[in-house]
Parts: C-alpha cells; sequence; structure tokens
C-alpha cells in the first residue's frame, strides 16, 4: 500500500495531563544505587498511575459500573490505526473518536457486548482483541492441542517399539566377568 | 524403506513455515476486510461543507455512480492525490463528493470555528484543483466511524441504487485507477446507463404490448 499522511500516522501512547511527572524528578539524598531505585520506583508508579486515569480523564460516570466497563472495553478494543495498541493507549484520531463514542453508548445504557458488536460491525473482528472461534481461528487452539496429542502418541509408540531388554541376563554376564577377573 | 517419510516430515513442515513466512513478508496488515462491502450507506444527515444549511442524506448519492472521498486539509496524501482526481473529473466526467472531516475539531472542545475550516478548505482546493461536485461535513466523524473509516484518504465507490461496492484505502493515482478503481467505475456507469436504457425498452415493450392487445381486442 502507499504511504499515508504521516501526521496521521501518530502512534504515540495517549497521555493524559502533565502534572504528575514533576514527581519524577525529585532527588533523593541517599547512594546513587538507591537514588536510581526510588527513581525507577516512581516512574512506575507514575506510569501506572497514568495507564489507569489516561483513558477518563475528560469523562464522567454515573456509576462506578460504568466507569469499569469504559475502562474494558477501551482496554479490550484495537486501534485500527495504531494496530498494536488498544484505544485506551493511542492517540490516533480514530481512537480519540472510538473512545467518545464507547462513552456515549456506554451512557445510552448500551450494554458491553453491545458496544463490542457495534464497533466489530464497523471495523470487524479485528477492532476487538478476543477472536471469535470460527472456522479460520479454531486452529489457534485445537493447533497446540493436536500436536500435544501427536506428540504424545509419537512418544507412547516409540517406547513400545524398543525391545525390553534383559537386565538379568546383563547382571548375570557382568557377575561373571567380575569374578573371572577375580581369578 | 519405511524411515523415507517419517525423515521427510519435518522438511515437509519446515518448506511449509518458510512459505508462509514468506507470503507474511508481502501482506499489508493494514488492509481490513470492509465491513461495509455491498451495504447501503450507513443513514446520516449532514451538511454541506460551504453552505452549512443545505443538508445531505444518503438519498442524495442515489442515480448517480459516486465515487465518496473522505479527506480534510490536514492529510498531505489528499493534497497529493487532489490534482489526479481533478484530471479524471475534467477528462472523464467521474463524479466525486468529498466527506470532509477535520482533525483539529475537537467536538468536545471547540477549537476551529467553521469559517476557518472553510477558509482552509477553498486555499487547498484553488492550489491543487477542486474534484468534488460537492463537500459533505462529517462535523463529529461520526458517518466515518460509521463506515469504517480508519484515516484519510479513503474512497467509496458507490453505484447508482447507494450501495457501496468498493472501499479503497490510500489514494487514487494513476496506476490504481486504471488496474482497480477505474474499471469498476466504469463498469457501474455502463450498468447503470444500460439499466435506463434497458427500462426504455421495457417501457417500449409494454406500450407495444399494450397497442397489439389493444389491436387485438379490436
Amino acid at each position: 500500500m502507499l504511504p499515508r499522511n504521516a501526521t496521521h500516522l501518530r502512534c504515540r501512547a495517549y497521555s493524559a495531563s502533565t502534572d504528575e511527572r514533576s514527581a519524577h524528578g525529585k532527588t533523593f539524598n541517599f547512594s546513587v544505587f538507591k537514588t536510581l531505585v526510588a527513581r525507577v520506583l516512581a516512574f512506575l508508579l507514575i506510569l501506572g498511575a497514568f495507564s489507569v486515569h489516561a483513558a477518563e480523564d475528560k469523562f464522567t460516570f454515573d456509576t462506578s459500573a460504568q466507569r469499569e466497563s469504559f475502562l474494558k472495553l477501551t482496554a479490550e478494543l484495537r486501534c485500527p490505526m495504531c494496530q498494536n495498541q488498544n484505544i485506551a493507549d493511542s492517540d490516533a484520531m480514530i481512537a480519540h473518536d472510538m473512545r467518545r463514542k464507547v462513552y456515549t453508548l456506554l451512557k445510552q445504557g448500551k450494554t458491553e457486548q453491545e458496544v463490542i458488536e457495534f464497533m466489530k460491525s464497523r471495523y470487524g473482528d479485528f477492532v476487538h482483541y478476543q477472536p471469535p472461534v470460527t472456522a479460520a481461528t479454531l486452529w489457534l487452539w485445537a493447533g497446540p492441542v493436536l500436536f500435544i496429542f501427536i506428540a504424545l502418541l509419537v512418544v507412547i509408540r516409540r517406547k513400545s517399539v524398543t525391545p525390553p531388554e534383559d537386565m538379568a541376563a546383563k547382571l548375570a554376564k557382568a557377575d561373571e566377568m567380575l569374578e573371572r577377573e577375580k581369578e | 524403506m519405511k524411515k523415507a517419510p517419517l525423515v521427510a516430515i519435518p522438511l515437509v513442515l519446515f518448506s511449509l513455515l518458510v512459505i508462509f513466512l514468506f507470503k507474511g513478508l508481502f501482506s499489508d496488515p493494514r488492509e481490513l476486510d470492509s465491513q461495509v462491502q455491498d451495504k447501503t450507506l450507513p443513514s446520516f444527515s449532514l451538511p454541506d461543507l460551504m453552505q452549512p444549511d443545505v443538508t445531505y442524506t444518503p438519498e442524495d448519492l442515489k442515480g448517480k455512480v459516486t465515487i465518496l472521498n473522505v479527506w480534510g486539509v490536514w492529510c498531505v496524501t489528499c493534497a497529493v492525490e487532489m490534482p489526479y482526481l481533478t484530471q479524471l473529473k475534467n477528462e472523464q466526467n467521474v463524479h466525486i463528493v468529498g466527506l470532509y472531516f477535520d482533525q483539529d475539531l475537537d467536538p468536545d472542545f471547540g477549537t476551529k470555528t467553521l469559517s476557518r475550516v472553510q477558509q482552509e478548505v477553498t486555499d487547498m482546493l484553488s492550489r491543487y484543483g477542486n474534484p468534488y461536485a460537492y463537500n459533505i461535513f462529517d462535523v463529529y466523524r461520526d458517518t466515518s466511524l460509521d463506515l469504517g473509516v480508519t484515516g484519510a484518504p479513503e474512497h467509496f465507490v458507490i453505484d447508482a441504487e447507494g450501495i457501496i461496492r468498493m472501499h479503497h484505502i490510500g489514494d487514487i493515482n494513476e496506476r490504481v485507477w486504471n488496474s482497480k478503481v477505474g474499471p469498476l467505475y466504469n463498469k457501474l456507469v455502463a450498468e447503470a446507463s444500460g439499466k435506463v436504457s434497458e427500462d426504455r425498452k421495457v417501457d417500449v415493450d409494454a406500450v407495444m404490448s399494450d397497442v397489439q392487445s389493444v389491436q387485438g381486442g379490436e
């Protein structure tokens, strides 16, 4: 395919307000190692805070259940533009629009499943991170099971094919050799 | 002799894997199956970009084979394809309608005024040529979402009955037009005009049989 508009292929992560980031720059009066550890920890904490609150900064919800649904759906739905990001993480315009759509649909009282169907009817099965079981995708689950099954069969057959060795006879022979050496 | 096929199994599996991965090198992950193929246009009621008091619905796209071009002034590739689309309009009389949406116009904040958007569009069209019969303004980008648009430019070939016959993602250039979009467009145009003449023919037949029956009745 031909290259599309560069400004349009913005696949950077979506981030909320940056006020909290100043905390990251705080220095500690410990040894260098401790400072480093503390910084990494602080950074991770902030990152965690962002990932939870990033997608809901400008949305307000009636109930906490609605908020839960929103966070779950935006994490489950995949951005059609930035294909390895969900719509909660992506900053592409389409992800913005999809978040807004998810929000309005939830506000209208639609269930999670209805929202997913809404998106699927527009962007295909691709848009949901849980693939449906169809004739084509069945192999994702059946493949590994079949592999284990076939491998087991092969192992069992191999074992039964190898002739059972007469351990008793071997031991007797070894004893005999030892006896002979002693003499 | 019995061992030969067993030894071949890993080799065969390996070659299959190589073929699969090799094919993957040339597949485009952005190419999604369009969900609107062979469906009627989703319902919308949107204003004209230049005359906001004029409203368009899917009915307005019926009766003529149309290429609906999703675009915006912020889209570089749209500017690149615009001269060629203008050429198509002037030389082959291709009916192109724009579905315009603005990137900066955040419905939640409203950072851009309509007159500014209109000014930008006028500037761009005077610079690169105007291929559009008219532009539909997708204010909240809802119709784009309904159509499964992921960005711009995208094109929908819509037949005279208002059914989407092709969803082309990316620009239209000479190569794409000649190999993909053009043949379908011309076929649909021929079908549409053929249908009109067929209707007329049926009418003529009906009239003739009426005449005959009248004559027979006499």
